[in-house]
């Protein structure tokens, strides 16, 4: 994952998380959880605020990344291995039957640069995204919605907000959660969203195809670039060396920082 | 001659006048005489009697507190009758027992208080039930506008509280667990020091609960409130809720059902129960979502539940005092069920009440049921739409949502069996 990448992932994950926040404190305002936003002076207030304010940023984070998708050659390349095909459904058939004991010994699945899971959960995202954004309108423009559209409309649109609220959280926490930190492969995390890099050994496991070709791609630039990538080692070669290289680099030495800090705590003897 | 008797006429009339002061002052003196024979005894501390039961009655009394106070200028016999024709002093002591009948003099007062709940009570038997004295004094009578008097306004809550705040005597008299002197101490008329028990209560003629007459039976709490309040009141008797409290419906809120009794507090204090942050929490719902009083009067519990489970009530159950409470719509001492054109909430006046809140709102807006709740069985095309996708959506969240927790957990399975140590 390029740097770009990991900040509208990062972007997401953030706004998204206070979407949840603030808007099931809304659905659930005697709540346990909901008192820090309850019990402060205006907070319910304050909470409709970040909440909206969440929102836009996520449209907005929408539009950025449908520019990303279309303007760059990084981003064609996305949507196009991003493409649901028959061999997905293969996939998700064989990867069932393995985890059910069907197939024995467990069939090795290769999959593409997306696998069924990442596919099943972009759509999903995107689906999300839309219905949320229309319905959050809706919800924010009840003046302007109610002048051309029946009552019930509007109660429409605040019980698909809530469902569809209830069912993407769920999604997150159930399918997200387990492929990029509880799948056995994987924990405790995938370091991807932070490095944009993954271990040879999980990409065999997750992206097989990819891999195979990468690899194959790599050879040909070795012929090219003679030794260049050879201290790669283990690990898969990023599709922009350049701009990839200096992202690492900037988090790597962050990385560092912190722990030397960290160590210099640890032996920390008073002065 | 004639001249002679005109020039002795100032002198007539000056002898005239020195000879009634002269009766005037012996009278008084005379009096006086009495009193100085009294308190030859009665200024002993000491001086005690046996009453018929052996309770010690205390016999002494303060002589310069008794001249000073409002009956300081009166013979001891005037209101201690039987002391004239009885040998008192010289041991037929127990002619003085008789109370003193204040009414002899205080005609209408006496007229009033027999009327009243303390004369009645005392009827009866009871024993610790209020006499004149009890709440005026004895021999320290003061007019109830003087500081110094029981009866001054600020004396008033102690001198009541003396028996209604003592738990021995409330619990005697079956007055339930009120301590209405604490409540009321802490109540924003309390607090202001200009309203006393007898405001509401009455003085010689106070009433009981359930006397019709009684300025705290139902139905006149609004009237009573209504001498300091008239606008209020005003508005409230032409309120549904002051209609049907009229007609005696005993479920039927009155001034004291919302904002209680002797603990009222201002709207903007946190502990009032019309307090905005509660109107909707408890106030209004202690009837609305009541089963009884809404199966009665058919107004259904389903608008507090639906406005529970709508945006406003959510918000307003997180602490968003921006958000509408019933109050917001349905108007305060003033509300009027929907069918009345008077009311905020008939449907020709719903555009402005909403409008209130949201600027711009258009007659559409306001068209269609607010309390409503969605369902598959409702009336409304719309309800049963929304209830529709609602069960689509949880069937939905059910099947996807347990698809996925099925796949993750065989993957998981499988993966963490192919790890088992060999």
């Amino acid at each position: 994952m390029t740097l770009n990448e990991r900040l509208q992932h990062l972007n997401l994950f953030i706004n998204f998380t206070i979407l949840v926040i603030t808007g099931f404190a809304l659905s659930f305002p005697t709540a346990f959880w909901a008192s820090p936003i309850t019990e402060v002076p205006a907070g319910m207030t304050l909470r409709g605020f970040l909440h909206r304010l969440s929102g836009v940023a996520i449209v907005f984070l929408g539009g950025y990344h449908l520019l990303y998708c279309a303007f760059t050659k990084r981003g064609r390349g996305i949507i196009r291995d991003m493409i649901p095909t028959w061999k997905d459904a293969l996939d998700l058939w064989e990867t069932l039957k393995n985890n059910l004991f069907i197939n024995r010994p467990p069939k090795k699945i290769k999959m593409g640069r997306f696998n069924f899971r990442e596919k099943f959960e972009y759509f999903g995202l995107i689906w999300g995204t839309l219905v949320m954004t229309i319905t959050g309108f809706i919800l924010w423009f009840e003046v302007e919605w109610l002048k051309y559209f029946p009552q019930w409309t509007y109660h429409l649109a605040r019980t698909i907000h809530f469902y569809e609220a209830i069912l993407a959280t769920l999604t997150i926490i159930v399918w997200h959660f387990y492929s990029v930190i509880f799948n056995p492969d994987v924990y405790p995390m995938n370091w991807a969203w932070i490095t944009g890099e993954m271990t040879e050994h999980e990409m065999e496991l997750e992206h097989g195809l990819e891999l195979e070709r990468l690899k194959a791609e790599s050879k040909t630039r070795l012929v090219e670039f003679g030794e260049a990538y050879a201290e790669g080692g283990g690990k898969v070669i990023p599709l922009h060396p350049e701009e990839e290289m200096k992202s690492t680099r900037s988090i790597r030495r962050l990385y560092s920082i912190v722990q030397s800090l960290n160590e210099t705590i640890k032996s920390w003897r008073g002065a | 001659m004639r001249g002679k008797e005109g020039k002795y006429k100032p002198l007539i009339l000056f002898l005239m006048i020195l000879s009634f002061l002269v009766v005037w002052i012996i009278s008084i003196d005379k009096g006086w005489a009495k009193n100085s024979f009294c308190f030859e005894c009665h200024k002993d501390e000491t001086l005690k009697k046996q009453d018929e039961r052996g309770r010690t009655i205390s016999l002494y009394v303060n002589e310069t507190e008794f001249r000073n106070s409002a009956h300081g200028k009166l013979s001891c016999s005037d209101c201690h009758v039987p002391i004239k024709d009885d040998a008192h002093a010289e041991g037929g002591k127990k002619k003085a027992d008789k109370k003193v009948n204040c009414g002899s003099c205080h005609k209408e007062a006496e007229k009033e208080y027999l009327q009243g709940l303390h004369s009645k009570m005392i009827m009866k038997g009871t024993e610790r039930a209020a006499y004149c004295h009890e709440c005026h004094g004895k021999h320290d009578i003061f007019p109830s506008k003087n500081p110094k008097s029981k009866t001054h306004k600020s004396n008033i809550d102690q001198t009541c509280n003396r028996c209604h705040s003592d738990i021995e005597f409330v619990r005697e008299h079956a007055l339930g667990s009120i301590i209405p002197g604490e409540e009321f101490k802490k109540s924003v008329h309390g607090k202001s020091g200009e309203v006393t028990c007898i405001s509401c209560h009455g003085s010689h003629n106070l009433r009981s609960l359930v006397d019709p007459k009684s300025s705290i039976f139902r139905s006149n709490i609004p009237q009573t409130c209504g001498s300091c309040h008239p606008e209020i009141t005003q508005q409230f008797v032409e309120s549904i809720h002051g209609v049907l409290a009229a007609r005696g419906r005993t479920d039927a809120p009155t001034c004291t059902t919302c904002h209680g009794i002797h603990g009222i507090k201002a709207k903007v204090d946190p502990d009032s129960p019309v307090h905005e942050r509660r109107i909707a929490l408890t106030t209004c719902p202690q009837c609305h979502a009541a089963e009884r009083i809404s199966k009665e009067y058919r107004i259904t519990t389903t608008p507090v539940k639906s406005y529970y489970e709508s945006f406003h009530g959510l918000s307003y159950r997180g602490g968003d005092t921006y958000s509408a409470n019933c109050a917001s719509c349905h108007g305060v001492h003033d509300i009027r069920p929907s069918s009345d054109p008077k009311s905020s909430v008939h449907p020709s006046n719903l555009q402005k009440t909403c409008g209130n809140c949201h600027p711009g709102a258009s007659e559409n807006f306001a068209k269609g049921k607010i309390h409503s709740v969605a369902s598959v069985k409702a009336e409304d095309i719309g309800d049963r739409i929304v209830g529709w996708v609602k069960v689509i959506y949880i069937v939905l969240i059910v099947v996807v949502i347990g698809g996925m927790v099925f796949f993750n957990f065989t993957d998981w399975l499988r993966k963490t069996i192919e790890r088992r140590p060999k």
